[in-house]
């Protein structure tokens, strides 16, 4: 039976109407068209559905929709204000950190998270930080380089 | 999935009500176990209890006879940024942050890890060390089980269709302790191979008050090595150790798979009991030179 819910997405305020079975991820990206978190493994493991509640990164692909009832969602659809790049999106374009790219929405996010709780992290918290996120492209050394510049700026 | 349904009880005894009406009924903690078997059709409830919209299931609280009681909604992330648990038992904190990774820390509780029953989970061969207990509350009654009881099978546990785990209660320990949680796994954030925790606590002469310890992964379920307590009211030698390992050697019954072999469990719970034992013992000592 479907379930009326409130949350904000984004800053938004939305007002859905899911079946209690359905993960965020599914939500956000078929009825919402948020596309930029990714599905990889849909276990909790590979770090690709990452996104905000509240502040704090989670995994969408293991939360359901209902449960975020009230809280706040932020994807990466969410990080660049006014279409202005994000200080964390332009390090990571400037420092080289993404080649395929589907990593990056949840690193982007889990970067964000640690600048705000902590804004000059040493490189062994940036690294602990994004422990849950896989990238099978750049062995990471550009991620946290590009966070760490991010932290600079 | 067909007609599931989703409530959010407001009290304990709510929840047990709904959980004994219901057939079929699942409580939602976390989630990060239960997405899962739900999201691969493992389990089919017909009901998703929520048990976070209930007030002060997770509280982290010392009573006034000295025993520590954590609720069950406490997340990872919660138990591992707790001082009271880092001063009073922090075998806890290793064991939290030996967890996934930190969005998963975000979202999984310690209920959820011990009641999920997986034969690896992390909490339950510290828990056990610690000779914790937990609290238990059905429609009708609540029960305290001592943790190494709780555990039945492969991802089962003795709680009754209609009863929930509320607390998990840590026993004083002595004045000069010290606990290790060390995890066998093969990438920093994988799920346990082995686990195994040791707590020692020494009285002022420096002689065994207190021995536990607990191992995951080396069987159906956690297990207790209650051999440990052959060290109390002795000097705490490496031969000692040496003779409490060995025992959880013979305790075991690992399998083989993709991970390991019987075998090389078996040998690393060995290594493990042993060096876990070791560096408990080393924290116990450095509190009493503290002191």
């Amino acid at each position: 039976m479907k379930k009326e819910i409130e949350l904000t997405i984004n800053g938004s305020p939305y007002r859905l109407s899911v079946e209690p079975d359905r993960t965020l991820l599914e939500v956000l990206r078929e009825d919402l068209g948020l596309t930029g978190t990714k599905e990889g493994c849909a276990s909790g493991e590979c770090g690709a559905c990452t996104v905000l509640l509240d502040g704090e990164p989670i995994r969408s692909c293991l939360i359901l929709a209902v449960d975020v009832r009230g809280r706040e969602v932020v994807t990466i659809e969410g990080v660049a204000e006014n279409r202005t790049p994000h200080k964390i999106q332009k390090a990571f374009i400037d420092c080289g950190a993404i080649q395929c790219g589907f990593c990056t929405p949840g690193m982007i996010l889990v970067g964000k998270a640690l600048l705000e709780k902590h804004p000059k992290p040493g490189e062994r918290q940036i690294r602990e930080a994004i422990s849950g996120n896989l990238c099978r492209c750049t062995g990471y050394a550009k991620i946290v380089e590009a966070i760490k510049a991010a932290s600079r700026s | 999935m067909e007609n599931i349904e989703y409530v959010e009880p407001k009290t304990v005894r709510e929840a047990c009500a709904l959980l004994a009406k219901s057939e079929n009924a699942k409580v939602l903690a976390g989630g990060a176990s239960l997405v899962v078997l739900l999201k691969n059709k493992l389990i089919f409830p017909d009901q998703l209890v929520n048990l976070k919209t209930i007030a002060g299931l997770d509280r982290i609280d010392p009573s006034p006879e000295g025993e520590l009681r954590i609720g069950a909604l406490c997340r990872h992330r919660d138990i591992e940024n707790s001082p009271v648990i880092q001063e009073r038992c922090e075998i806890l904190t290793q064991a939290a942050l030996s967890i996934a990774s930190p969005p998963i820390r975000n979202m999984g509780t310690i209920g959820g890890n011990i009641c999920h029953a997986e034969p690896s989970a992390d909490f339950p061969p510290a828990l056990i060390a610690l000779g914790a207990t937990l609290k238990i509350t059905g429609s009708k009654q609540s029960r305290t089980v001592p943790i190494a009881e709780f555990f039945s099978d492969y991802y089962e546990n003795v709680l009754e269709p209609d009863e929930i785990l509320t607390e998990i209660r840590i026993p004083p320990l002595p004045s000069f302790s010290g606990g290790s949680y060390l995890k066998l796994n093969k990438t920093t954030n994988s799920v346990a191979i082995l686990g195994v925790g040791a707590v020692i606590g020494l009285d002022e002469s420096g002689n065994c008050a207190y021995a536990g310890l607990g191992v995951g992964g080396a069987a159906s379920t956690p297990l207790a090595i209650t051999d440990a307590a052959m060290l109390v009211e002795k000097p705490i030698t490496s031969s000692l150790i040496e003779t409490v390992a060995s025992a959880a050697v013979k305790r075991c019954e690992p399998i083989s798979n993709v991970h390991a072999t019987e075998t090389y469990r078996k040998e690393m719970v060995g290594v493990l009991a042993r060096r876990a034992l070791t560096r408990a013992l080393e924290k116990a000592e450095r509190t009493t030179k503290e002191s």
